[in-house]
């Protein structure tokens, strides 16, 4: 191994694209200072005479380049076999370093800007909270593309010929979302139906009471919900997921495009959810937590896994993150959870007692334990099911107020890491609570003991080169889950009955 | 149905030996609630002196009310705190209203907090903080001697090493 570390800067048209950030905070400080009166703009022009005014500009173009530049001459990263290190900072200097076979994830991120000018930035995510990533920005794209696959397959424990780059592994895309459905799935949330009612109503109410000011207020109150919705749909535009040893890869983004990798192991919890809107088409949303991607205001597409699907396309994505439920028929199990109610399939449910606080959705409320994780089922109207594999679960918690004392009822919480998933088994009788709690924690522990490497590659030996085995390979062929790249669909499984992308439309 | 009310709580699983926590820590909480009441009573008080009006009064009658209710509630708060270390977890019991019980594996220990405030060390109390990658997990252990705080926190490092603390 080497042991000098090889320190590279990032790509030098970096400052070109980071000093427009700085700018465009200076000009919308402008705009927004100048607009709100641009008659007083007038006068200072006329007053002062464009040179000042253009000289102001002219110096903030100097700041913004010129820290951009000075940041970029001082940022410098290396990679050695089994840690990535980043030194960056003009006035307080940072050195951070991080293992590779703590990957909780690789993202590849273009903004518009970058995207025009070939560029990526590479973050490598690890489990540490918010501000956790190593951040490399820019990159050429094929080279952060072939320093993704270099960091994967170290990181997978493979021991890759010094100077020789790695391959990159070889990927099958599974499905992909069409725009007209992701469109269709944001019209038909709760929330833009309720903002379409109340919008009837103010409509109508200003044409009663002849008041049209009543309509134009409503025309500015819905630009923040657009402004959401525009959101979700331009991150979530184009999603694809596809599958590879490295793990699975989704990509998404109308104008800031972004590639996630998340290698085998790193998702901690999924959920499979249901707006009420959504019941007539049956699609359903996955999302997922993994170490590391803290979910941020309007910024939750990192953790998505699936924006909008049918409930095969759901099964889809949970069978590429879990490929092993523990249950013997799996899917029955799946579909129980998904829109079942009662005790059928091994469900434990709450008691009849519960529907003193939750009336709607006692019935349906409940878990189901598996050899392999625990799934918990929620939500009459918003339906929600949690899956977390027992090897996953943190640390568990029971609580139980007055009413629920009074009632012998008691909910029980698994913590997961950081993210959209929340697992909750609410109002369980006691002894079920405490059975649960039992059991879970004895499972956890026998799940933990069992784990499946960090470095996921690791226990595949990968054969000496030149003995009548096909030609030598840096990155070693699948495992044994994933065929080799072809357009057949993947294997049998029980659950879910996979179709592949392109024969779909035939059912 | 097998689990009817009468059902022995949740809360004490069979064969689990709770330890109590430090007396003492009776004694800071009150002294910190004090601390907190003293000034708004004090301030309720002279306002209502100066002002003369009747009504006034009762801003210092409530906070005076809150205090005694929250005093009478801390020592059984006290009380309930528990926790045990079994063999593979740690559990931890609190709440006299809403209750709650944590358990932690060892083998999820990312790190321990050991903390002590001003009052806490006059006391000689310390609070042990029970750290997993969820953040969700909230344990701790308020009110342990300060030696049964350290003896905690090296016990509980040794296991977590010893059981491969991964994600």
């Amino acid at each position: 191994m080497n042991l000098e570390l090889t320190w590279l800067r990032v790509h030098p048209i970096t400052p070109a694209i980071k000093g427009w950030k700085v700018i465009a905070v200076l000009l919308a400080v402008l705009v927004q200072q100048v607009g709100v009166n641009v008659t007083s703009y007038q006068e200072l022009s006329r007053d002062v005479g464009p040179g000042p005014i253009l000289g102001v500009l002219g110096i903030a173009l100097v700041l913004g380049f010129g820290y951009a530049f000075v940041a970029w001459r001082m940022t410098r990263y290396a990679v050695d076999h089994d840690t990535v290190y980043l030194e960056s900072g003009v006035l307080f200097r940072r050195q951070r370093s991080a293992r590779l076979d703590r990957v909780q994830g690789i993202d590849l991120v273009q903004p518009l800007l970058a995207r025009l000018t070939g560029l990526a930035e590479l973050r490598f995510e690890v489990a540490g909270g918010a501000n956790s990533s190593v951040s490399l920005a820019y990159l050429r794209q094929q080279d952060a593309e072939q320093l993704r696959s270099t960091l994967l397959a170290r990181a997978a424990g493979l021991e890759s010929q010094d100077g020789e780059p790695a391959a990159a592994a070889p990927e099958r895309q599974i499905l992909s979302v069409e725009a007209g459905t992701l469109i269709g799935s944001l019209l038909r949330s709760g929330f833009v139906i309720g903002v379409i009612g109340a919008a009837v109503v103010v409509v109508v109410a200003s044409v009663v009471v002849r008041e049209p000011g009543l309509t134009f207020s409503l025309v500015v109150g819905l630009f923040p919900i657009a402004g959401f919705l525009w959101q979700r749909f331009s991150s979530e535009f184009g999603f694809r997921v596809a599958q590879s040893p490295d793990g699975i890869r989704l990509r998404h983004g109308l104008l800031e495009s972004r590639a996630q990798t998340v290698p085998p192991g790193r998702v901690q919890a999924v959920r499979i959810m249901q707006p009420f809107f959504w019941r007539g088409r049956d699609w359903w949303r996955v999302e997922m937590n993994i170490a590391g991607y803290v979910k941020e205001e309007n910024k939750a597409s990192e953790t998505v896994l699936l924006p909008v699907g049918t409930r095969a396309e759901a099964l889809l994505t949970l069978w590429l993150v879990l490929p092993d439920l523990g249950a013997e028929d799996p899917r029955t199990v799946l579909d129980e959870a998904m829109s079942g109610t009662g005790r059928a399939q091994g469900f434990v449910t709450s008691p009849a007692r519960a529907r003193w606080l939750d009336p709607i959705s006692w019935r349906r409320n409940g878990y189901v334990l598996t050899d392999r994780a625990v799934l918990i089922r929620r939500g009459r109207l918003h339906r929600r099911v949690d899956i977390v594999p027992h090897e996953r679960t943190q640390s568990l918690g029971l609580h139980q107020g007055p009413l629920q004392r009074r009632l012998g009822l008691a909910t029980v919480t698994l913590h997961s890491t950081t993210g959209p998933v929340r697992p909750v088994v609410e109002h369980l009788g006691t002894a079920a609570a405490a059975a649960l709690l039992d059991a879970q924690a004895a499972r956890s522990r026998h799940a933990r003991a069992h784990a499946a490497p960090e470095q996921w590659m690791r226990p595949v030996v990968v054969p000496p080169t030149g003995v009548g085995t096909p030609p030598p390979v840096t990155y070693p062929p699948p495992p044994p889950p994933l065929p080799p790249v072809t357009h057949l669909p993947p294997p049998p499984m029980a659950y879910p009955p996979p179709p592949p992308a392109h024969d779909r439309g035939e059912g | 149905m097998s689990d009817r009310p009468m059902d022995p709580s949740p809360f004490d699983p069979i064969g689990v030996q709770w330890a109590p926590v430090s007396p003492r820590l009776t004694t800071v909480r009150l002294a910190t609630l004090a601390m907190v009441l003293v000034l708004p009573l004090l301030g309720g008080v002279v306002a209502a002196a100066l002002s003369g009006l009747a009504a006034l009064w009762a801003v210092p009658g409530v906070i005076a009310l809150l205090g005694l209710w929250l005093a009478l509630l801390i020592p059984r708060q006290v009380h309930a705190l528990g926790y045990a270390e079994r063999d593979d977890d740690l559990l931890i019991r609190r709440g006299v209203m809403m209750r709650n019980l944590v358990v932690v594996p060892y083998g999820r220990l990312q790190f321990v907090d050991v903390h002590a405030g001003p009052l806490d060390r006059l006391a000689g109390v310390a609070r042990v903080q029970l750290h997993t990658a969820s953040a969700s997990s909230d344990a701790a252990i308020p009110g342990l001697a300060p030696a049964e705080a350290s003896r905690l926190r090296d016990r509980l490092a040794a296991r977590g090493e010893a059981r491969l603390a991964g994600l």
